[in-house]
């Protein structure tokens, strides 16, 4: 492992982007990041609000039309190498608020989040567990870890 | 504060600080203008509709059981008390007795949930005052309530447990289960009696929110504020002494002086035990029996209304029933009637402290965004 790789896995900035789901997997996230019994600082994995800091993005919710704008700068103003975490069921599919009545899409819903930006790691559930996102932000650092 | 009255709308705008609507203080997207005169903040204005998803337009047209599950991801912090006044609107219109155990079950599930989130609101309040050990203490506490929903409902989020007629029968309390949820509740309040002492003693905390962004009696009647909010200003209000289903427990509605950040805060430490006193009750006397009437039959009916007591105060539901579907669905959450405190809080007071005024009133504002009109008196 060269040294940059080695300094960067030891300092993961994430940063939570919440665009108008239902909260919970807002919390959830916070939640694994943050407290005492899921503690993702033991593992180097921090939690910022700035995005000109973070190296992970993560995205809940299905985007909503007054999101998609706000989430394309953020996106872009993470430096490179950056990675992206798509959490809980709207972010992967627009969740209920996408498409319920089968062949009436809602236009509200701008998602999901990859037809706005890249996604790099998909976490499942309504709401995530804290350990599934766990388990994202780990299959997202080889593209930080790797990258020139 | 000196006597003036404080009014909102005036012509003082020196400063326009703008937050939002993603901004590091608050979790959910809002926006919030500050009109700051010398760092003392003149007028306050939020902003809601980021998060618009239209879940009343979804609702329309849905079968009844559909629309029910719907209701539930409106808001992931009070998911429970949605699905389950929902579910209240149909049992209402169709006359559906629903077996007493169900209802015990669904009154512990909705305590737990109040836990969850007077433990949230704690957490996420000392983390605006700076005050992180306090926040990851009440972190840790709140992950036995999140542990205890997840063993009833199967989620550590959305449960699902009413149903119409009584409550999913994966959602049945059998012995170990009621053994859990009983030292769950010796745990807690254990934890937050020992937390209450620390924090009534911390002289540096105390001093930090005595008597910041107070929101007097009057003003919060006038500005139709609800739920704990609002019995932290001296009202003694609550909905759960009207609720049927709250009629075989005993317990006290709370009510404190002042309306300040301190008395908000002490508010929801109060309640726990409260709400934890309840649970010990239901569990007690858990009545036997089926937990799921499923002999009614669906009819149409005209419009339903039906209020519950949640965790953050009033909420609404209303629809009628047609040919077995959702018509006209209307929701209104409680933080909803309390953005108006929330603006009135902030003026008047330090810049720095305005987070902590609008944090105070409990925000939850994905509940919030909803199709409203507001008619000014």
């Amino acid at each position: 492992m060269s040294l940059k790789s080695y300094s960067r896995a030891r300092a993961v900035h994430v940063m939570l982007v919440y665009t108008g789901g239902c909260n919970g997997c807002d919390i959830e996230i916070v939640n694994s990041i943050l407290s005492p019994k899921y503690d993702a600082e033991q593992y180097k994995i921090f939690l910022t609000w700035n995005p000109r800091e973070a190296d992970v993005l993560v995205v809940t919710g299905p985007v909503t039309k007054f999101n998609e704008e706000p989430l394309k700068k953020i996106y872009n103003a993470i430096p490179e190498p950056k990675a992206v975490i798509a959490a809980g069921a709207c972010a992967l599919m627009g969740g209920v608020y996408k498409n319920i009545h089968g062949d009436i899409p809602s236009e509200e819903i701008m998602g999901p989040v990859d037809k706005i930006i890249p996604v790099d790691a998909r976490v499942p559930g309504c709401a995530v567990r804290p350990e599934d996102v766990l388990s994202g932000a780990v299959a997202a650092l080889p593209k930080l870890l790797e990258a020139k | 504060m000196d006597g003036k009255k404080k009014s909102s709308g005036q012509n003082v705008i020196e400063t326009e600080i703008t937050m939002g609507p993603v901004h590091p203080a608050a979790l959910e997207p809002y926006r919030v203008r500050l009109f700051v005169e010398d760092e003392i903040v003149k007028d306050a204005e939020i902003t809601v509709g980021v998060n618009h998803r239209g879940i009343e337009r979804i609702m329309e047209g849905l079968p009844v059981e559909k629309a029910n599950s719907l209701t539930e991801k409106i808001c992931g912090i009070c998911s429970n008390v949605h699905i389950w006044n929902s579910v209240m609107v149909a049992e209402k219109g169709l006359e559906i007795e629903i077996p007493e155990r169900a209802s015990y079950i669904r009154v512990i599930m909705g305590e737990l949930e109040r836990l969850h989130s007077h433990l949230l609101y704690l957490a996420h309040g000392n983390e605006v005052l700076g005050h992180e050990t306090f926040a990851m203490r009440i972190f840790y506490i709140r992950e036995t309530v999140m542990e205890l929903l997840r063993m009833i409902g199967g989620n550590r989020v959305q449960y699902g447990v009413s149903i119409i007629g009584g409550v999913r029968p994966r959602c049945e309390l059998d012995e170990m289960r009621i053994q859990k949820i009983k030292e769950g509740m010796d745990f807690i309040e254990e934890k937050v009696a020992e937390f209450a002492d620390r924090f009534v003693s911390d002289p540096m905390v105390m001093s930090r929110i005595t008597g910041v962004c107070p929101i007097p009696k009057k003003e919060a009647l006038r500005l139709a504020v609800s739920g704990p909010t609002l019995r932290a200003t001296g009202v003694d209000m609550d909905l759960r002494r009207d609720m049927e289903c709250y009629d075989p427990f005993d317990f006290d509605v709370i009510t404190l002086e002042g309306g300040d950040v301190k008395a908000n805060l002490l508010m929801r430490v109060l309640e726990i035990p409260e709400s934890v006193k309840i649970i010990r009750q239901a569990i007690k006397n858990l009545p036997g029996g089926p937990i799921t009437d499923r002999t009614w039959e669906m009819q149409d009916t005209g419009v339903i209304k039906s209020y519950v007591e949640a965790a953050r105060g009033r909420l609404y539901h209303s629809y009628r029933l047609e040919d077995d579907r959702v018509r006209g669905s209307i929701v209104r959450t409680p933080s909803m009637s309390n953005i108006g405190a929330m603006q009135y809080a902030c003026i008047g007071h330090h810049i720095t402290d305005a987070q902590l005024g609008i944090v105070q009133c409990d925000p939850c504002f994905t509940c919030t965004d909803r199709a409203i009109q507001i008619i000014k008196l």
